[in-house]
């Protein structure tokens, strides 16, 4: 990973408190995301100004502004208004709030403006972005970056993430990627991706059957399944040194679970036993804890954000359903009823829901339902979708989808809305997994 | 026609005298025919080395047709979502438990398969239990657990690449392979 030296710091700190910043800081939230009636918030972000003064780098005011709508886009939660539709004269206007006429942003039914200048001598770069809210005529959050040229979208992407906090009372998943299986002919090979389709990058070389990825907490190993031996046993692979060590390897299943929120634990399904059975292992001691009791199918566990229960696919009532239980294998309780396929659980970090795969009219979509059984959500309604994973925030899934012929990994907001191709092609893509916030820059 | 005959005739005299020719060397010198005699066991000795490695062949031949005829075994299906075995399905397995039985220097690995609709992870499970259903019925009509393991594939191996119900029909398979003994 590239490891650049980057200097942020608060800008104009003073200006802030004297210009109510506390306002935010007492959390005030000017998009409710999970409100209902949620529509995309309107922001305005004019090109970027050359604070040298002179008439170099033109094409690096466009991009500052354009790089920044791109990825406050790629969120699904704002409408960049149009350049097109501006009234303001560029050249009189500044970048603080008194050399900016609000009026003129008003008028064209903005709410929110970002306001921005850059310095680039050759050598290095500076940029500055302000957030304003328009509708007050005062500043919510600026920011100033020193960097060289490269580091631009890292300055663009940091504030980016800035606007989110002040705006959605979070930060956004900026710096996540997804991990995901993507298989040509009789062998598949694990691939990660940013969050914004960038950079897709191949994980493993083994021309085997590889599933079920999941990434540690802490972002810096992969889990998995692999057949590279024959067997379908249980791996951990260290990112950084791209070594992968066999953790389980029993006759049978050794299928590749979620890790525990803190790390410290790893669900598998085993079938060692002679059925599939849920167990959960402590990598560093190699202890292991059997969690289902049960003849049927019990398969494809996940964690609740607090690590205390759990949701699993069990087909003890005669058809694949998703089940709850507490972590250590008590209380064991039924929560889908509607349809006879219900699998791949995954808890969302809020807490509150849980998605799943479902069959409807015959093909398999995303639903999620609350940990207490009701208020079912259809959340994909086009081609066969599968595969669920929440983002770190709870924002979003990603999920993989076939549809005439075509095979994807999508991103959709939690709501059913703003659905965005990530990537796709004609090999079968499956089993996406969330990173946790990466840290990438 | 004539022609033919003439020559035939001429080939008839040869032969004579060439009879002839030869006996009556051999009245000639005793240490000769001797070393014809030597000579004559290599001779002798070579087409049964040739025929030894034929028979080898030939043997190889028929293992390696035995195995192609095991490995031939026909799959066992089953229906959606389900491991349970159909009737034609225990008739399949009672012919396969009859070879086996009969063939005992062989082992099975029997692989469960699953068509591509639901996950992955349920699939693989789906899998594994198709391939334990046709081992318990293959074990309880005699056939030694020892020779027989089970891995299950899920939804990765699909034999018919089709998306369609007959495609997915033919995916839904417990499949023998048979392997020699080592």
């Amino acid at each position: 990973m590239r490891k650049i030296k980057l200097y942020t710091i608060a800008l104009l700190g003073i200006i802030l408190l004297i210009l109510g910043w506390n306002q935010t800081a007492s959390g005030k939230v000017y998009i409710d995301i999970d409100s209902p009636a949620f529509q995309k918030f309107p922001i305005a972000i004019p090109d970027f100004k050359n604070l040298s003064g002179d008439e170099d780098n033109k094409n690096l005011s466009v991009w500052f502004s354009d790089a920044l709508a791109k990825n406050l886009g790629l969120t699904g939660f704002f409408h960049v208004i149009s350049k097109k539709a501006f009234l303001e004269d560029p050249d009189r206007a500044g970048i603080t709030a008194e050399s900016i006429r609000f009026s003129d942003w008003i008028n064209i039914g903005t709410e929110t403006l970002v306001k921005g200048g850059f310095q680039y001598d050759g050598k290095e770069l500076s940029a500055e972005f302000r957030l304003f809210d328009v509708i007050h005529g005062k500043i919510i959050v600026g920011k100033k970056y020193w960097g060289k040229f490269e580091d631009r979208e890292e300055m663009v992407v940091k504030f980016a993430s800035e606007v989110l906090l002040a705006l959605t009372g979070e930060r956004g998943v900026f710096g996540t990627k997804i991990v995901f299986v993507l298989k040509k002919g009789k062998t598949s090979e694990i691939y990660t991706i940013n969050f914004d389709g960038s950079e897709l990058a191949r994980v493993t070389y083994y021309g085997s059957i590889i599933l079920s990825p999941h990434w540690s907490p802490d972002g810096k190993s992969i889990s998995f399944t692999s057949y590279k031996r024959g067997n379908p046993d249980f791996y951990i692979m260290d990112r950084a040194k791209r070594t992968a060590r066999k953790i389980s390897s029993f006759g049978g299943l050794n299928l590749s679970a979620p890790w525990s929120p803190d790390g410290s634990k790893i669900l598998l399904t085993l079938s060692k036993d002679g059925n599939e059975e849920i167990y959960v292992l402590d990598p560093a001691s190699k202890k292991l804890e059997r969690l289902t009791r049960n003849p049927s199918i019990d398969v494809s566990p996940t964690w609740s954000p607090d690590g205390r229960k759990l949701a699993f696919v069990s087909n003890r009532s005669g058809s694949p359903q998703i089940y709850l239980m507490d972590a250590d294998g008590n209380n064991v309780r039924r929560l889908t009823y509607e349809g006879n396929y219900n699998t791949s659980p995954s808890w969302s970090p809020r807490g509150n829901r849980i998605a799943y795969e479902g069959v409807t009219n015959g093909c398999f979509q995303i639903f999620s339902i609350d940990k207490e059984g009701s208020n079912i959500l259809q959340i994909t309604f086009d081609g066969s979708n599968e595969s669920s994973s929440w983002s770190p925030d709870g924002r979003y899934l990603v999920f993989s989808s076939k549809k005439d012929g075509k095979f994807r990994i999508c991103i959709i907001n939690s709501n059913g809305s703003n659905m965005r191709v990530l990537h796709e092609g004609v090999h079968i893509h499956s089993c996406p997994s969330w990173s946790p916030r990466l840290n990438l820059y | 026609m004539k022609k033919r005959l003439t020559i035939m005739g001429i080939f008839v005299l040869i032969l004579g005298l060439s009879v002839i020719f030869v006996t009556g060397c051999a009245k000639k010198g005793v240490v000769k025919e001797e070393a014809v005699a030597v000579e004559e066991r290599p001779v002798a000795i070579q087409p049964s080395e040739a025929e030894l490695q034929k028979e080898r062949e030939a043997a190889l031949r028929e293992k390696a047709l035995e195995e192609r005829e095991a490995s031939r075994f026909k799959d066992i299906n089953f229906e959606f979502d389900k491991f349970n075995l159909k009737p034609e399905a225990r008739e399949t397995l009672r012919r396969h438990a009859d070879w086996l039985l009969e063939h005992t220097g062989f082992d099975v690995i029997i692989e469960g398969h699953c068509d591509e609709r639901g996950t992955s992870e349920y699939n693989l499970a789906l899998g594994e239990r198709r391939a334990a259903s046709a081992m318990k019925y293959v074990v309880n009509l005699g056939v030694d657990k020892k020779r027989l393991t089970t891995i299950s594939y899920g939804e990765e191996l699909p034999l018919d690449a089709g998306h369609n119900e007959e495609s997915w029909a033919r995916n839904r398979r417990a499949h023998f392979v048979v392997t020699s003994q080592k």
